[in-house]
């Protein structure tokens, strides 16, 4: 490359957001930055509580086990996959943690947790790739066996994961300290998910890997007769998402103190839905972590603004489904399914009789 | 005005004076005292309750007996929540009474095992705390005395037994939701263990059949239907169920199977599907231990606010179960069936 070419290339360099995303995924970003704000806005003017340091705190914690599942659910449905036993995984997880505390003991129970969250990954990948079973029903199957599992390895209670005994009192201090540690007074499972978010962004942006999942999304054919490796970076963006389920379940564990079989229940949903929300196509292809983040966030903020009202429990739900469907509407308009030609007709129609 | 008439004023204004300034120090120091005997005592109280779940009648009678008192008392503001049977929900729930600033918190949470947690957050923020039904650590207990509930419904169905059965059944039924853990497990222990220890001639081990319910009518319905044809067509059969709802399934499936007069079932809780049943001509449901949901609040609030106030309150409040039937069902819940009490 010449200097002269060089320097046109640095002068036409992206700056700020478009530097990690494409210019129609830039739009969605700001719509969803948008509607962030108004709903912060709403919730802010009803409950002088919900800005407040010690709520914000709150509602970031509550979105950690979402976040952190959400980052790699991303990735894999760009690469049009999908994994719905993400949250029995998780509770499968933190029962094995709960279970290892008084066989091999509590940091190698976390260790046997994070393989075995990523081993169910594997076999979801090696399932759908190999196997060429739908990612619906295979995870969906999945979701059963794991949710058993946790059951069966908890004979059906919950775990104290808590030093009952007195004898390894700074084994289980450290491992509660993974929840309530703070650095710069901001709690250890804020900067992980921020951290996975983060690395979520590289990999999806900067690496090979990252670009492929879009290419595979969009087109998979075209994608193995161009040489991608397609079954494998499936299989790796399945092992993510069982494995993500793990190091959430690590977190769950440590901040309940408990390992419970019916842990995160539905959290799959929600998970799917932030993501959907956060400009992420059910059909594969498009997708970006600012969004993810955005769509936690959004879900964050209407659930905790909404216990601060005392709102009741159905209206939360409604509230919540309204969200999803939202979600879903914006992407099958984006996906072209939706004819928007009468909304253009009746602007049409109203901008004639104005005139 | 002469010199003595003056001083006469001074010495009544100093007096008045030393007066007033003695009453207000002593007011003053009464409030002082007050305040530092009860620094949690206030006009009005905000008093943050989560609730198990909204999913079931149960937990909705408690709740709305919470919301009817709090209104009645006038000095309470709820704070309301939904624990949707989930330990991590708890947990934010308490997380959100203390940045509300509740001054107590009522907890009916779904495991023991998450109270460790819950409590310390509660602690930390000096916040006392009630559990519903679920003991936590340093919390007050509020609730059922399940073993007790459970001896009730046993005896009524032994004492039915030996009346009507010449003192024998031949088979048993126990639907049961193992998962839940200890507390309900003591519900059925204390059911199978008065129905045997106060019948006649207790079931043989080998035909007491432990069927997980999964606390639903329809479960229930399914295992007991799978479970019949292990018994004698003729046999006479006992069920202990976890719930109305159960009961209501194992009725359902033993009528289906042609069994029904054969049988007789004794439930927990005595909610408005239930006592419908019971109150059948020949019903099959022969009652259920009541636990009366809908007063909790009334029995509960006003002891929160003796903690607040500083008066003594027990570490364990246990509520006052009865034996529902169609006896007695008219005495405790009159309204829910005019035409069934006019009689």
């Amino acid at each position: 490359m010449t200097t002269m070419e060089s320097t046109a290339a640095a002068g036409s360099r992206p700056t700020g957001l478009r530097r990690f995303l494409r210019a129609s995924e830039v739009q969605e970003v700001l719509a969803l930055v948008i509607m962030l704000a108004l709903i912060v806005l709403v919730m802010a003017s009803n409950s002088n509580l919900f800005l407040s340091p010690r709520n914000i705190i709150n509602l970031l914690m509550d979105s950690t086990t979402v976040g952190m599942i959400a980052v790699f659910t991303t990735m894999l449905m760009i690469s049009r996959g999908l994994d719905l036993s993400v949250a029995s995984t998780a509770a499968m997880c933190g029962v094995i943690i709960g279970t290892s505390q008084s066989t091999i003991g509590l940091w190698p129970g976390v260790m046997l947790a994070l393989i075995a969250g990523a081993l169910v990954g594997l076999i979801n990948g090696f399932l759908v790739t190999f196997v060429g079973i739908n990612p619906l029903i295979t995870t969906l199957g999945m979701l059963s066996i794991t949710r058993g599992l946790a059951f069966v390895f908890a004979d059906g209670l919950t775990i104290p994961v808590f030093d009952l005994s007195g004898e390894h009192q700074a084994t289980y201090t450290a491992f509660t300290q993974l929840a309530e540690g703070r650095l710069f007074d901001i709690p250890y499972p804020i900067l992980v998910m921020s951290g996975l978010f983060i690395l979520g962004i590289v990999l999806l942006r900067y690496t090979t890997y990252g670009r492929a999942m879009y290419v595979i999304g969009d087109n998979e054919d075209a994608s193995f007769l161009a040489g991608l490796p397609v079954r494998r970076y499936r299989m790796i963006a399945y092992t993510l998402s069982g494995l993500s389920a793990a190091v959430a379940a690590v977190f769950l564990t440590s901040r309940l103190y408990a390992a419970d079989p019916r842990a995160a229940p539905n959290i799959e949903l929600t998970v799917i839905t932030a993501v959907v929300l956060g400009g992420t196509s059910l059909a594969g292809g498009q997708g970006n972590l600012f969004g993810t983040l955005l769509g936690v966030l959004i879900l964050s903020s209407l659930l905790n603004g909404l216990k601060l009202q005392s709102v009741s429990t159905e209206l939360q739900n409604i509230a919540q489904g309204l969200v999803l469907l939202l979600a879903v509407g914006i992407d099958q308009v984006r996906q072209g399914k939706i004819d928007l030609g009468l909304w253009r007709l009746f602007r049409r129609q109203a901008r004639a009789s104005t005139q | 005005m002469n010199t003595r008439r003056l001083s006469a004023i001074a010495l009544g204004t100093v007096v008045f004076a030393l007066v007033v300034t003695m009453a207000l120090r002593g007011s003053a120091v009464r409030v002082l005292a007050q305040d530092s005997a009860c620094p949690t005592a206030k006009d009005s109280y905000t008093i943050g309750f989560a609730n198990l779940t909204e999913d079931i009648v149960f937990t909705q009678l408690v709740r709305e007996g919470m919301v009817a008192t709090a209104e009645e008392m006038g000095n309470v503001n709820l704070v309301l929540a939904d624990n949707r049977l989930d330990g991590a929900t708890a947990l934010a729930n308490t997380e959100n009474f203390i940045t509300q600033g509740v001054d107590a918190i009522i907890h009916f949470q779904t495991d023991e095992a998450f109270g460790n947690v819950i409590m310390a957050r509660a602690r930390a923020a000096g916040i006392p705390v009630f559990a519903i039904d679920i003991p936590m650590p340093g919390a007050t207990f509020f609730g059922a005395d399940n073993y007790y509930a459970g001896q009730l419904a046993g005896e009524a169905l032994a004492a039915w037994v030996n009346e009507n059965w010449d003192g024998q059944a031949d088979a048993m039924l126990v639907l049961e939701l193992p998962q839940s853990g200890p507390i309900p497990a003591a519900r059925m222990q204390g059911m199978e263990e008065a129905f045997q220890n106060n019948v006649e001639t207790p079931v043989a081990d080998d035909m007491v059949f432990h069927l997980d319910s999964k606390n639903t009518q329809e479960e229930a319905f399914r295992v007991v239907s799978d479970t019949l044809p292990a018994i004698d067509e003729d046999a006479k059969i006992v069920a202990v169920t976890i719930n109305d709802g159960t009961a209501l399934g194992t009725i359902a499936a033993v009528e289906a199977a042609g069994r029904g007069d054969n049988l007789m079932v004794v439930g927990q809780n005595a909610d408005p599907s239930g006592q419908e049943e019971m109150i059948k001509e020949n019903s099959r449901y022969l009652g259920a231990t009541g636990y009366f949901p809908e007063n909790y609040g009334a029995q509960l609030l006003p002891r929160v606010i003796d903690v607040l106030e500083c008066r003594p309150v027990p570490p364990s409040i246990y509520v006052e179960h009865v034996f529902i039937s169609a006896d007695n069902v008219c005495d405790y819940y009159p309204d829910n069936w005019p035409d069934f009490c006019s009689q």
